[in-house]
């Protein structure tokens, strides 16, 4: 029990890139575009936020930290618009451009990256510093599995997390951009503009994704190296998971990160030492094929989405 | 029509004499050393970096041309590619580094008879494991044993008591070799100057990749919480994940270590401008073996169809000449103690025998 308590920050670490860019789909997604080149924009913000860093930590010591988190937000937002103006004006097929960003920003990033540091590697001199929260740190159980070793960009996330949840479910805007994904034309009949809300949904996606690659480099990883390990596809497996719902996605990213991390240290833990590492590894893969199964039935997505929006047709 | 064939015939010609005269060219002077780069980026702070340090040390030094090529994929096919261009464009002398290399150079080496090949880290064969060290072809390896065992001394005579840890990447016989020298090198300062440096079976772990940064830092985080002061990664990338979970707690003003693999890895665990949390390095001298073959070859003296071993002996593996982490009386004790090595007064196994994993 004091293993899985003992885990639980780790766990967290994990879990937060995870949780933005699920949440960066989930806006995509709830207007009606799908959004499979969360990858690519991970990578993209990953590598903004390397090169800011890696430039400016020398003068500004943490505060380039977020600087390169705003740097790679905005270099998000304008990869996505890539995909919005394709999805949105040109009516292609979305997950033939999702594919595309997917492809150019690998590619264009090590180019880039190459370019500029003569290698493919960028790496950062310090990220965040997990630090525990005073007196909340110190209540049992709670307090060692939620508040110690805490990032900084964990809070800032969660409060994104609920503000979202309010924006989408409590405001005339969010009640808006669902329609969007569920039913353009009759929200077009109603006088939402439905063009502008996609922009704004992908827009937010791409700022989103772009802080999630961000993310991993300022808290676990510390260095750039062309890729975020997948984590933009098993986010987009995280929101089918989650439902499409602010608070599921929270639940399914949070399975994913204990998971993966169980799997990590498994080999250190005793306790886990008599289940082999390659069931640990397979077992949240697993569990999302056959939740998939199981949910395909009563799916909760959004009924536009991956469909261009065209007013002629009714 | 006929003016549009006579076009063509013009610019095939043009292209065939300009292609003569290219041909005509290439006898130059001085050596022209290339190097195929294994997966990972020239700067990897291993393999690729260690071989291309030799090679411009050589260029500086010998003055040979030099250039790098790399593949797009890790595959043989990706390799041989790079390599017959690199032969192509007039390259006669081709270094590759790591075993993966090892089918790629098989069919270079009876391909190009009339280039050079140097392969570190691997030897050649057919995909059979047969090993086939052609002519024009060196094959070079490493005492990983005994770099990590200087490391382990070093690294127990500065923690003097407490616990320590190994992350390794996958499980193969340079990581192994590495792993089970640092274990001996442990319980030779145990013994013999007094120390009391624990490894627990736990604590002595292979990730199973050399790229997963987060599992990297997850794994020595949860060292480093059970009371491990200091790991020895051998693991690429998920030492990096490694090194960066040991610079924030270093931030937080805890005492843990890393010690660093390949190459001198102080400058990567910098934490606050000065201090670092790399207390040693075990090296492997990758660059002195690249930079010795082109200067051997230079004097007509290459070793071809040789395997050589890079060890102690030849000074082809020990720990970084300055490391400011360690104190100058466990320099002077870990110098005694290489010097040994050198003279065969110590031998340090590279089999596991009764070590942990």
């Amino acid at each position: 029990m004091n293993t899985l308590i003992s885990i639980f920050p780790y766990a967290i670490g994990f879990t937060i890139p995870l949780l933005t860019a699920a949440l960066g789909g989930l806006y995509s997604e709830r207007s009606g575009v799908v959004n499979i080149a969360l990858e690519g924009l991970m990578v993209i913000g990953s590598f903004v936020s390397a090169v800011i860093i890696h430039d400016l930590y020398p003068y500004l010591g943490s505060t380039s930290l977020w600087i390169g988190l705003l740097g790679a937000m905005i270099a998000g937002i304008a990869f996505s618009m890539l995909h919005a103006v394709a999805s949105i004006n040109l009516k292609a097929n979305q997950v033939i451009s999702g594919t595309a960003i997917n492809m150019i920003a690998g590619a264009l990033t090590v180019f880039l990256a190459r370019t500029i540091t003569g290698s493919g590697n960028i790496h950062i001199q310090m990220g965040f510093i997990p630090t525990d929260i005073p007196l909340l740190s110190k209540i049992p159980i709670i307090g060692p599995m939620f508040f110690t070793k805490t990032y900084a960009t964990t809070w800032v996330m969660l409060a994104v997390l609920i503000i979202s949840y309010f924006l989408l479910y409590k405001t005339p805007f969010g009640l808006r951009l669902r329609a969007c994904g569920e039913h353009p034309q009759t929200a077009d009949a109603a006088g939402v503009n439905v063009y502008t809300m996609r922009y704004i949904a992908v827009g937010i996606s791409g700022a989103l994704a772009g802080l999630a690659g961000a993310i991993i480099l300022v808290t676990y990883s510390s260095e750039f190296n062309g890729n975020v390990a997948g984590l933009g596809f098993l986010a987009l497996a995280a929101l089918i998971f989650g439902q499409w719902k602010p608070l599921g996605i929270l639940g399914s990213t949070f399975f994913f990160g204990f998971a993966a991390t169980i799997a990590n240290v498994s080999q250190v833990v005793p306790e886990f030492k008599n289940i082999p590492g390659f069931i640990l590894k397979a077992f949240p893969y697993v569990v999302t094929l056959a939740a998939l199964m199981i949910f395909s039935k009563s799916s909760q997505a959004p009924r536009a989405a991956g469909e261009p929006y065209d007013q002629g047709k009714r | 029509m006929k003016g549009k064939i006579l076009l063509v015939a013009l610019l095939v010609a043009a292209v065939l004499f300009v292609g003569c005269t290219k041909k005509a060219e290439q006898p130059t002077a001085s050596l022209k050393v290339g190097m195929v780069t294994d997966a990972g980026t020239i700067d990897d702070k291993s393999f690729n970096q260690g071989t291309w340090e030799g090679i411009v040390r050589a260029a500086n030094e010998l003055k040979i041309e030099n250039k790098y090529l790399k593949p797009t994929g890790t595959t043989v096919s990706d390799y041989v590619k790079e390599i017959s261009n690199l032969y192509d464009a007039g390259y006669r002398f081709i270094v590759t580094p790591g075993f993966k290399f090892e089918t790629a150079i098989f069919e270079a080496q009876t391909k190009y008879t009339d280039a050079k090949f140097v392969l570190i880290d691997g030897t050649p064969h057919a995909g059979d494991y047969k090993s086939v060290v052609g002519p024009n072809t060196v094959s070079i390896f490493f005492a990983e044993h005994e770099s990590g065992f200087i490391a382990g001394v070093a690294a127990a005579l500065q923690i003097k008591e407490g616990e320590m840890g190994f992350i390794g990447g996958m499980e193969i016989p340079p990581v192994q070799k590495f792993n089970w020298g640092f274990q001996q090198g442990v319980a030779y300062a145990n013994q013999n100057y007094g120390t009391n440096i624990v490894m627990k079976p736990e604590n002595v772990v292979y990730q199973g990749s050399f790229d997963n940064v987060a599992a990297g830092q997850q794994l020595a985080a949860k060292m480093f919480d059970k009371g491990v002061q200091a790991i020895f990664c051998a693991a690429g990338g998920v030492g990096v994940g490694a090194i960066n979970e040991a610079k924030a707690r270093a931030t937080a003003g805890k005492k843990v270590w890393i010690i660093g693999v390949d190459v001198d890895q102080y400058a990567e665990g910098i934490y606050d401008g000065t201090n670092s949390i790399i207390l040693t390095s075990a090296m492997k001298r990758i660059d002195v073996a690249a930079f010795d073959m082109i200067k051997a070859e230079l004097e007509g003296k290459f070793p071809g169809g040789q395997t050589l071993i890079f060890d102690a002996k030849n000074d082809g593996v020990g720990i970084p000449a300055n490391n400011p982490n360690l104190s100058p009386e466990v320099v002077a004790k870990v110098n005694e103690v290489f010097a040994k090595l050198k003279a065969g007064e110590i031998t340090v196994s590279d089999q596991q025998g009764n070590l942990i994993k």
